[in-house]
């Protein structure tokens, strides 16, 4: 079940886009496909929704070879277009049938996402006189509209403001929730972070890193702590040669090399009777293995 | 299936209701109506004006003699006074001073010649003797001189008996003269091709441009979306030229005077079969431009590029279009021979060569299968291209790149 690529290669008129990455969508979830610009990202994309043609490799979708007609994908791509000159509702209702609705039903789920993303009062607008983030809103609809099993959502927060982050964020766990399956691309890593458990890194047509998440991170040692307490404990950082990274409202933020130097701090902490609000060992997030990683290359 | 009717839907509701459409068929049809009632337009200008020309009419010379000019009075504009005193130019001023005369027609004898002067007061305006005057006058001396010479009404019908001329053609097949519902229908074509093919590059190319190509492709297949727009692109052309045909028809039914438009348009020469035979071809010279249309709308990704990657094509549309005039002018020649089978000019051309009956059967089924299988190609190359190249933002395209992806993303 779930999406499979295996050994997909792509190349364009001068270039390798794609270089022979592998990996598995197995369970609902969101899915994590990462890189820098030019890392073969859409192209990955574009091959598994079948608007391009794969040079080699297999890309299955439940055990089936993907193909366009057979399959019922979503798609937010990251080139955002809309028809400036059309209502709303016309293009909503255009992209529905196209997928297969018939007008009942698109009339009814038209209706339930402008609701839901709060784009009611412009159903009968035309698409010129939204606001970048509304056509955006508008475009995510057309992707999900037809309720498919397999969700693409290139760079699907860019642009938008933290209210309809939320709503997007919270529809998106929803979906997940509802046995969908979601490839997210971005490069916000945050975001990434609190939605996916699965991730692929690419850089320059390659997988560098692909995998659960918390077990990438487990790969890496612990090399930093975080502390909030209203007392001042430079002094006692800087006796266990340890190195303070920042310091800010209350949060102390402490590198170190050895584990025991943490516990040591932390026996400290305690003797001195020092209240602690929180003392916690950092696991390095997304962002820093992602510049380690593409930095490395 | 269902997907091509969408799209076909949706291409017709979006050009319907842009305001250039609407705009250019209220401006079209306004014409129309206009241009057909010209006519009247200019006589009920003109109707106040009731008043007839007076002309002064003076034969000093006696040339007609005592039992003069029976004037013709038929014609309304003018009124005539005859006089055999003499005026002198300066007396005749003052008679058109004082509005007596608006112009005066003079004759004289000068050795045995007969002038004629026209006297206005002003000649600005280009006037002249009327016409219709100078042919009575002249009919009713040589009446004269011939009754002088002794011939009798009947000898002088005898010599002046006119020939009657009747046209008679052999090949029972064959159309005859009137070809102006022929010259109609290539123009129609010429519109279709040139007004309608030419919205599918541009509907293609803003696609392209505002990006929501990408979705559209994941959506459907790309076939469905080129066909759907060549079809629905059809329909309204086809709708748009029923609509301009309906109107100038009832315009001039309504507004020309009883039996101008019977003899403007002889309908008696258009078969079933040639109308039929047009159709096909009328249709399938569409589908060929409007398939070349949407190559060249795939291939450019600017607005702006649209009408010079379209100038060959319209190139092509305008020597296929003239090539028909030539077919009408000397249609046994070879180069009509080939332009009525090269798919690009056959569409204009055969039409007319049935319709002179000197295309034969073959040549038209030949011709058919070459247009039909131009057009299954054309269509291909356009669909692939169109799939392979419409994600190539900002790329200029030229045919050696377009080989290269079409190759490189191959089924």
């Amino acid at each position: 079940m779930g999406l499979s690529v295996e050994n997909v290669s792509k190349s364009f008129i001068d270039k390798k886009a794609v270089d022979n990455i592998s990996f598995k969508i197995e369970k609902p979830g969101v899915f994590a496909l990462l890189g820098t610009n030019g890392a073969g990202k859409t192209t990955t994309i574009r091959m598994m929704l079948g608007i391009i043609k794969k040079d080699s490799g297999i890309i299955q979708w439940n055990g089936k070879d993907v193909d366009r007609k057979n399959v019922n994908f979503g798609y937010l791509p990251e080139e955002r277009g809309i028809y400036p000159k059309t209502k709303i509702f016309d293009q909503l209702l255009y992209f529905a049938k196209l997928k297969g609705m018939n007008k009942k039903e698109a009339d009814k789920e038209i209706d339930y996402w402008l609701e839901r993303l709060k784009l009611k009062e412009y159903k009968y607008q035309t698409a010129e006189k939204l606001s970048k983030g509304n056509q955006q809103k508008v475009q995510f609809i057309t992707a999900i509209i037809h309720s498919p099993e397999l969700i693409v959502l290139d760079e699907p927060f860019s642009g938008l403001d933290p209210v309809n982050t939320q709503i997007l964020k919270e529809i998106i766990l929803e979906l997940v929730d509802k046995g969908k399956y979601i490839v997210m691309s971005s490069h916000q890593m945050n975001t990434v972070e609190e939605f996916c458990d699965d991730i692929v890194i690419l850089d320059r047509g390659k997988t560098i890193i692909k995998g659960n998440l918390e077990d990438i991170k487990d790969t890496y040692p612990i090399t930093k702590l975080e502390i909030v307490t209203k007392d001042d404990i430079t002094s006692l950082i800087k006796s266990e040669k340890m190195t303070l990274k920042e310091n800010k409202n209350r949060k102390y933020i402490v590198q170190f090399s050895d584990r025991t130097q943490a516990d040591a701090l932390l026996k400290k902490l305690i003797d001195k009777n020092i209240s602690i609000e929180k003392f916690e060992l950092l696991k390095p997030t997304l962002h820093e293995i992602f510049i380690e990683k593409v930095g490395e290359n | 299936m269902k997907s091509l009717f969408t799209v076909i839907e949706f291409t017709i509701k979006e050009a319907v209701k842009r305001k250039s459409f609407i705009i250019s068929m209220i401006i079209i049809l306004g014409i129309i109506v206009i241009g057909f009632n010209v006519p009247n337009m200019i006589s009920a200008l003109s109707g106040d004006d009731n008043e007839k020309t007076s002309i002064l009419i003076i034969d000093e010379d006696n040339i007609f003699g005592e039992e003069l000019i029976e004037i013709n009075s038929s014609d309304e504009d003018y009124d005539y006074t005859m006089s055999k005193k003499n005026y002198s130019n300066e007396e005749l001023d003052k008679m058109f001073e004082n509005k007596e005369y608006d112009s005066c027609v003079r004759f004289k004898k000068e050795n045995e010649k007969i002038v004629i002067d026209y006297i206005a007061k002003s000649l600005l305006m280009g006037d002249s003797i009327p016409e219709s005057l100078l042919e009575n006058f002249q009919m009713q001396y040589t009446a004269k001189k011939i009754e002088e010479a002794g011939i009798t009404p009947e000898q002088l019908q005898a010599m002046f008996t006119q020939f009657e001329v009747n046209t008679i053609q052999t090949d029972e097949n064959a159309g005859t003269g009137n070809i102006l519902v022929m010259m109609l229908l290539s123009i129609v074509l010429f519109y279709a091709i040139y007004f309608c093919a030419y919205q599918i590059s541009t509907s293609i190319t803003t696609e392209k441009t505002s990006k929501i190509m990408e979705a559209l492709v994941t959506s459907t297949s790309p076939k469905m979306i080129v066909l759907g727009k060549t079809i629905g692109i059809g329909i309204l052309g086809i709708f748009q030229v029923i609509i301009i045909a309906t109107v100038a028809f009832l315009s001039a039914k309504t507004f020309l005077p009883d039996g101008i438009l019977d003899s403007i348009i002889n309908m008696s020469n258009i078969t079933p079969t040639l109308c039929l035979v047009t159709l096909v071809y009328f249709l399938l010279g569409y589908l060929t431009y409007a398939f070349l249309y949407a190559l060249t709308g795939s291939m450019v990704s600017k607005p702006e590029d649209i009408n010079s990657a379209n100038s060959p094509i319209a190139v092509l549309a305008v020597i296929g279009f003239y090539l028909s005039y030539f077919s009408m002018m000397n249609p046994a020649s070879n180069i009509n021979k080939f332009a009525a089978i090269f798919p690009f000019s056959s569409p204009f051309c055969m039409p007319f060569r049935i319709l002179m009956g000197s295309a034969s059967n073959s040549e038209i089924i030949t011709s058919i299968l070459i247009l039909f299988i131009t057009i299954l190609i054309i269509a291909k190359v356009s669909i692939k291209v169109y799939s392979s190249a419409i994600l190539n933002y900002g790329t200029k395209m030229n045919f050696k790149n377009i080989f290269k992806i079409c190759k490189s993303n191959k089924d």
